[in-house]
């Protein structure tokens, strides 16, 4: 398991770069057509969702795509979630103050509530019906990072999530680097916590413009050392583990960060000063610039198109850094009906969708720290992509150059095979395989392949298909049997060699 | 209601109840195959009994490369050169740094100037016998203090042009023919900047994960191998090249594993993540499988608060993991160390002065180490700009030496590769670190 920069033990923090340097890097993957379905409805839902099942395009054909894109970015009075909410008290502590988890686990320093944290994480991108939403709380959680696990977030990285990122995920930028700025888990990770005026501490600040605002290229070093001194003060009080402003730790005098100045004249003062700073950065263009990069590499394509992202910025600014108003340019534009086939799913997406089309239920309450949904946190990580599991703070790559790992790809079809053969989260029901083969029989195994690559809602082009016949050891005009391999022992297998094709691959 | 796919006994597929059994069963014919023929041998036997990765054997068996194994240790989040090589010689090092600099009665004594942090003691008798040198100090010719631009430009190596590509991806170029294990990364699920471009490269995150559960026999194998080709044929490069490599590897990687692994001369890898990579990585080198660039990483250096005390805390705890896994490396490879040239990088070294939190922010000069036989070691190369304030840079040490400086000799001496088109512009001094390889 990934641990933090803060204390941690793992390897890592690579640099196969998030941002400029990867954009600069990436190449566009565009599938032959025959590989990816044209349907508008699909791609929509390969991109705005953690992956399409027969149940949710039926849902959307039914509703309209603008009706139901609409409802999903207004989800909390819009999309009914009756079944994710009571799911939901299987993890009681995710309710907990700061002081609870400190007073109620036995254990000083536990991770319980973060491991909570991750399997209710997991749980959402699985089953929530507000599908939108889970994305974008899986971009916020990788842009204003703090790894979990991580001991310095023991007992606040559940409340980070609930009122920083969860909370603003669909609202105003604006609105939530101020509430990050402010919060226990974000002053530790990048320790503006210990920031003092008399040796500022540099990383949040630094950071702040780096990664969470404006970009590399807008700002200077000696930015930066002003940005540390406008954050002095915003810490976290030892005993109770709350956010508290010490002016005691301020920095008082005039402060500048590019365009931005502060008269900054008293100790008691700096919190509104900050404001005024991280509003600032909140709204500016730089900042519309990046955000809207990051989700159009998100949702659209590898190396998006400039028009593209102009105009997300412009929707960015125009609604007061409100995100619902960009993400519906962002699926309306021609730029996303164009994208077919150019973003490739990371093996983070890859499990999640391969766990949803195989329609997998939620397991039965389980004992603790025995849920099936720890294992398949478990597996991400062997996938190199648990959920908040980076170490850095740029959060994991998001272009599909920067997946290329031969090893990940291994472990992602084993995992494919074992939730075809049932041996991978075993407690989690789901359909018998045998009855995703058709009744009557198809004729030949052609008629199969393809019966199958439906249910997966995924195209074959003829060779691949032919391919697949083979690998069950017969041509594709050869007449099907009852009781032939490949509609019994051999049918996981083959299953599982569809997931592992390059087109369930391709989001 | 589920369905266990459990095969059928006389189907023709070992009889198990998951597919880790079933791969499990078929190892026992290739350590069969293992146990009657000379490691090397054998290892292709195995190869060349699966079939699929008959290209990679043909490739290594003819291998035209006759240089070191290049490894490159990243040690990312900003490695603190000043902590681990430390200038207990430069009174401004123990004025800078009142409660974490290593006092010089701590420090093991390299020179007159410098002496080694305490939890790196695995790594003198290395340094005495001379296979260990250091660099001080190196940096970037443009340096930033962003981690993520920093580490970029470090393994893009070609600041001031176009190249997009990483040096160790040019440096591939240049070696002919190029098995599945050229390039590599260990210990990772995916590979680093360092390897971008049009050569291919590996990520191994552990020699013993690299399984395909379904394919536990030969033909097994075989069967997957066929029809993934076949799905990924038409696929866009980033989809294809990984899955390529993966069939590629897999057989080898199986017999690998069947085969196990005890680590030579008592060596003893510390339990973590770097001792893990450094023990697979010494297993993939003995191997004989074509290694010729090698890069793992190592996180966690990122020290803005609690860096810690000589013989406690943070940079203890890291550095000492660090010495005793390069030590088990260096007593692991023994002889075999003459064909391996082992190089640390960070994106940046450390400010120079300690901050209010008792930690480091970002800063700019740093040191490497240097490992392997054709080292000139038991030296600490480059210019010491010193730390008294007139010659910091915006409070950091100066980078004296290019980095690339480095390893572009390692790449003229050891790998018998020109450097010119791997570091283009870079001037043509040299430190005089590395014996020629013969």
């Amino acid at each position: 398991m990934l641990t933090g920069l803060g204390g941690g033990t793992v390897l890592a923090m690579s640099a196969a770069a998030s941002s400029a340097s990867a954009a600069t890097l990436a190449t566009t993957p565009t599938l032959a057509v025959a590989m990816t379905t044209s349907d508008p409805v699909l791609h929509l839902l390969r991109r705005a969702t953690f992956g399409p099942t027969p149940a949710l395009l039926a849902e959307v054909r039914a509703a309209g795509t603008t009706a139901w894109l609409d409802a999903q970015l207004a989800p909390l009075t819009k999309v009914p979630d009756t079944a994710m909410d009571a799911m939901m008290s299987r993890w009681p502590r995710l309710g907990w103050k700061t002081w609870e988890v400190r007073e109620r686990l036995t254990q000083f320093g536990s991770w319980d509530v973060m491991y909570d944290l991750l399997e209710a994480h997991l749980a959402r991108a699985l089953f929530s019906r507000r599908q939108v939403f889970e994305t974008t709380v899986d971009f916020w959680t990788n842009h204003l990072v703090v790894p979990v696990p991580s001991s310095e977030v023991w007992d606040s990285a559940h409340l980070f999530q609930r009122d920083v990122i969860r909370k603003h995920a669909l609202g105003k930028y604006s609105d939530m680097l101020n509430a990050a700025a402010r919060h226990p888990s974000m002053l530790k990770v990048l320790d503006n916590s210990d920031s003092h005026k008399k040796a500022p501490n540099e990383n949040y600040g630094r950071e702040l413009l780096e990664l969470h605002t404006v970009g590399v290229g807008n700002y200077t070093e000696a930015d930066v050392k002003q940005s540390a001194l406008a954050l002095t003060g915003l810490s976290v009080d030892s005993e109770s583990g709350l956010y508290s402003y010490k002016p005691q730790r301020r920095f008082v005098g005039a402060v500048k960060v590019m365009g931005w100045t502060h008269a900054n004249t008293s100790p008691e003062g700096g919190d509104a000063v900050a404001t005024s700073y991280l509003n600032y950065l909140a709204t500016h263009p730089a900042t519309a610039n990046r955000i809207a990069t990051k989700l159009a590499i998100r949702y659209v394509s590898d190396a998006p198109p400039a028009t593209l992202v102009s105009k997300l910025a412009q929707a960015y600014l125009a609604n007061g850094t409100a995100i619902a108003p960009v993400l519906r340019v962002l699926f309306l534009s021609p730029e996303f009906a164009a994208s077919i086939g150019q973003k490739v799913r990371t093996p983070y997406e890859d499990a999640l969708a391969s766990v949803r089309i195989m329609g997998l239920t939620p397991e039965p309450v389980p004992a603790p720290g025995q849920s099936e949904l720890r294992s398949l946190l478990w597996l991400t990580g062997t996938f190199g992509q648990a959920p908040m599991g980076w170490p850095a703070p740029n959060g994991y790559p998001d272009v599909a150059a920067a997946w290329g790992g031969a090893s990940g790809m291994v472990n992602r079809w084993n995992f494919h095979l074992g939730l075809t053969g049932n041996w991978s989260l075993k407690t989690m029901a789901r359909p018998d395989l045998t009855t995703w083969v058709p009744s009557p029989l198809p004729t030949t195994y052609a008629a199969l392949v393809d019966a199958l690559a439906a249910k997966l809602l995924i195209t074959l082009s003829t060779t691949q298909r032919d391919a697949i016949c083979r690998f069950v050891d017969h041509a594709p005009t050869d007449a099907l049997k009852a009781g032939a391999a490949a509609v019994t022992w051999r049918l996981p297998y083959l299953v599982a060699l569809m997931l592992d094709s390059p087109n369930f691959a391709t989001r | 209601m589920t369905t266990s796919f459990i095969p059928a006994a006389g189907t023709g597929v070992p009889e198990c109840s998951c597919p880790q059994g079933q791969a499990a069963a078929s190892m026992v014919s290739r350590r069969t195959l293992l146990a009657g023929a000379g490691a090397l041998g054998a290892l292709g036997a195995v190869v060349g009994v699966a079939g699929p990765s008959a290209a990679t054997q043909l490739a290594f068996a003819a291998d035209s490369y006759t240089g070191d194994t290049i490894v490159v240790l990243s040690l990312r989040g900003g490695f603190d050169g000043l902590s681990a090589v430390a200038p207990v010689g430069d009174p401004a090092y123990f004025a800078a740094r009142p409660s974490i600099a290593i006092p010089a009665s701590r420090a093991i004594k390299l020179d007159a100037m410098f002496g080694l942090h305490p939890a790196l003691a695995p790594l003198k008798p290395i340094w005495d016998s001379g296979g260990l040198a250091a660099v001080h100090a190196v940096g970037q010719v443009n340096p930033t203090r962003s981690h993520f631009e920093a580490m970029a430009t470090m393994e893009n190596a070609a600041p001031g042009s176009t190249i997009r590509t990483g040096w160790l991806d040019r440096m591939i170029g240049l070696t002919g023919p190029v098995s599945t294990f050229g390039s590599t990364a260990v210990g990772a699920a995916t590979t680093p900047p360092s390897m971008i471009g049009p050569s291919p490269e590996l990520a191994v995150r552990s020699v013993d994960s690299f399984v395909l559960s379904g394919a536990g026999t030969a033909t097994e194998e075989a069967r997957w191998a066929t029809a993934m080709n076949a799905l990924y044929a038409g696929a866009a490069p980033a989809l294809a090249a990984p899955a390529k490599a993966a069939m590629a590897a897999v057989s080898t990687m199986s017999g690998l594993k069947a085969a196990g692994y005890v680590p030579a001369n008592g060596a003893v890898y510390p339990k973590g993540a770097v001792g893990d990579a450094l023990r697979d990585l010494a297993r993939l080198i003995k191997a004989g499988i074509g290694l010729r660039a090698a890069t793992i990483d190592v996180g966690n250096w990122d020290m803005h608060t609690g860096l810690g005390a000589s013989d406690s805390g943070w940079m203890f705890r890291q550095l000492t993991e660090l010495g005793q896994a390069l030590g088990a490396f260096n007593q692991d490879l023994g002889p075999k160390m003459a064909d391996v040239t082992l190089v640390t990088l960070s994106e940046f070294g450390r400010r120079v002065a300690e901050n209010a939190s008792g930690g480091l922010d970002h800063g700019h000069g740093n040191v490497s180490l240097v490992m392997g036989r054709g080292v000139r070691g038991g030296r600490v190369y480059g210019r010491w700009p010193g730390l008294a304030t007139a010659n910091l840079v915006d409070g950091d040490l100066a980078g004296t030496t290019d980095y690339r400086t480095v390893l572009a000799e390692a790449l003229e001496q050891r790998a018998k590769l020109s450097s010119t088109t791997v570091f283009p512009g870079l001037a043509t001094g040299r430190l005089g670190m590395f014996a020629a390889k013969v």
